[in-house]
């Protein structure tokens, strides 16, 4: 919690403080970072339910694409809005029609959603196909720090969902789900239905995110928005941070974002290896992730 | 109507090369109960042995199915060894989430030793086509598929006829009772997980000489097959070859007669999960 405030403020007040040269990129790589976490956060609301997604790169991008097409007419909030609506609609569709069965089925449906929404997009003629999109910046340019902050306000929403679906009787619910299906049904909980909202206000979340950063690259090209890197960064960061936390995938998104900017830099394409290699140590050795690790230091100094 | 036949066989030969890598992940998930993400990536890793073998030693790939076989099996052993089974215990989200892992890491490894240049072989045979009754064909495709039916065959033998083929099929149906009756469950795990990657590696051999080698050949084959097992029933083999049956023809009826169907069989795969998934989901209501 505390943790949590302290990032929230850290990002509000971070443009005033005094960076010098660097400040141009620090905020950049600041307002990329918050949108990553943002879209963590989403994800780690449907893994509470025990649930793998692997369509949140797909979300990040349908919001994206939705908001930058809707912008120009709408103004940027309504269209913002609008484009995590779109994610939340597929959602509901793609729920629907595989949430009722195993969770491997699940994750199948969505790893072949993110593949075809791609291929959709490419062969339209309204996203601009494989050419890509050009986007207005948030607000039409009119602050230069606009989107800066609606990032930080993405990144607050976020994670003021989180915190707040695990303080519900939701999130009872989903954690009854999650540890044994038939468990939750025994004792009353409409499992189907708490799996098909925690995936709509994850999806929802995830499309916001996304449309945010079509208002920063203000560029959109189907491989950008929506890679198989998108749907990675959603799970890697929760995964290291610590799974079923607020703090957790802030705290990941954080780190994870700037070691990603190095690697991009010093490595360039191969990057993801180190994700891949992150996901596969945390699980073996550190499956609670940074929290986990932090919880256990603490409750050592107790003893 | 010639149109129609060639398309048909088109799509029965490439069904071969669906069946063999499904049958890997159908093992894999039937036996050992792990959605292995990371599949495409064995059958990677077999088309860059092919393609290594082939430029660096001049070895033919035919020769070389033998070889990825083995060296796909170890691999297939070892990522069992080392990361399947400290999982085995854990919940559903951590497997998959270790085997998609395992995914990005070969594929993006492989990246950075290889780069993302397509490589194709230029074998002598590799431009050869036959032609039966007015419909041609090329001879790798044809190879792939009578290699694949081959080794379909012996696969279904050693399940059926033997005693460790049985011991296989009795971990798939019940995770303690062959254990009672003095089946090593682990070494049932072992053996079927290397065999899983066996067969996605020698599928990748044929992939080298049929399609190219890159970094992500194999991912297309990940979701392939994921469509196929779930048409036939998760870990169902018997499934298998039929469901492959149907999701060539339909990528092969696509890619004929929609017009700009290039782009749009990458979307087959998808629509055939969805309807399956959407069956299944209303028949369990």
């Amino acid at each position: 919690m505390i943790l949590v405030g302290g990032v929230l403020l850290l990002a509000l007040l971070l443009p005033g403080l005094p960076l010098g040269e660097w400040r141009a990129f620090v905020l950049d790589t600041a307002q990329f970072a918050f949108l990553i976490s943002g879209l963590a956060l989403a994800w780690d609301l449907l893994a509470r339910t025990g649930q793998l997604s692997l369509a949140h790169g797909a979300f990040f991008g349908l919001g994206a694409y939705s908001a930058a097409l809707l912008a120009p007419g709408l103004g940027t909030l309504p269209a913002l809005l609008l484009g995590g609506a779109v994610a939340a609609l597929f959602s509901l569709l793609l729920g629907l029609s595989t949430l009722r069965l195993q969770g491997m089925y699940f994750a199948i449906a969505t790893l072949a959603f993110s593949e075809v929404i791609r291929t959709l997009v490419l062969k339209a003629q309204f996203t601009g196909g494989s050419i890509g999109l050009p986007v207005q910046p948030a607000f039409a340019g009119a602050y230069p720090l606009g989107g800066y902050y609606l990032a930080v306000a993405v990144l607050a929403i976020c994670a003021m969902v989180s915190l707040l679906l695990g303080r519900s009787r939701l999130h009872y619910a989903m954690a009854a789900t999650r540890q044994g299906e038939a468990v939750a049904r025994v004792l009353g909980v409409s499992v189907v239905r708490v799996k098909l909202l925690a995936f709509m206000i994850s999806a929802f979340l995830a499309g916001l995110a996304g449309g945010v950063y079509a208002m920063k690259t203000l560029f959109l090209t189907p491989y950008d928005a929506f890679g198989l890197g998108r749907a990675v960064e959603a799970l890697v960061i929760p995964i290291f941070g610590g799974l079923y936390t607020t703090a957790g995938p802030l705290l990941g998104g954080l780190i994870v974002v700037s070691l990603e900017t190095w690697l991009r830099l010093r490595i360039g394409e191969g990057y993801l290896v180190v994700y891949g290699l992150i996901l596969i140590l945390t699980i073996l050795f550190l499956p609670k992730g940074l929290m986990g690790l932090l919880a256990r230091r603490k409750g050592g100094r107790h003893a | 109507m010639e149109l129609l036949l060639q398309t048909l066989i088109n799509g029965i030969l490439a069904a071969g090369l669906y069946a063999l890598v499904a049958s890997g992940l159908a093992l894999a998930v039937g036996v050992v109960g792990i959605v292995n993400f990371a599949h495409g990536e064995f059958s990677m890793i077999g088309a860059f042995v092919s393609y290594l073998l082939f430029v660096g030693a001049g070895i033919d790939p035919i020769l070389s199915l033998g070889l990825a076989a083995v060296v796909l099996f170890v691999v297939g052993a070892l990522t069992y060894y080392g990361l399947i089974r400290p999982v085995l215990a854990a919940p559903e989200l951590n497997q998959m989430l270790l085997t998609f892992g395992l995914s990005v890491a070969l594929q993006n490894l492989a990246l950075l030793l290889f780069g993302a240049d397509t490589r194709v072989l230029f074998t002598p045979y590799q431009g050869a086509t036959l032609a039966l009754g007015g419909v041609s064909f090329g001879l790798p495709p044809f190879a792939a598929f009578v290699l694949s039916v081959g080794l379909l065959v012996g696969l279904y033998a050693f399940l059926g006829r033997t005693r460790l083929g049985f011991a296989v099929r009795a971990v798939a149906q019940n995770r303690l009772a062959p254990g009672l009756l003095g089946i090593e469950t682990q070494r049932i795990y072992l053996l079927a997980f290397g065999l899983s990657a066996a067969l996605a590696g020698m599928a990748g051999v044929m992939l080298s000489v049929m399609l190219y080698t890159s970094p992500t050949v194999g991912f297309a084959y990940t979701l392939k097959a994921f469509a196929i097992i779930v048409m036939a029933g998760l870990g169902n083999l018997r499934g298998v070859i039929p469901a492959a049956i149907v999701l060539a023809l339909a990528e092969a009826l696509v890619s004929t007669y929609v017009p700009g169907g290039g782009g749009w069989v990458e979307a087959v795969f998808f629509l055939v999960i969805f309807l399956a998934l959407t069956w299944r989901s209303w028949r369990t209501r």
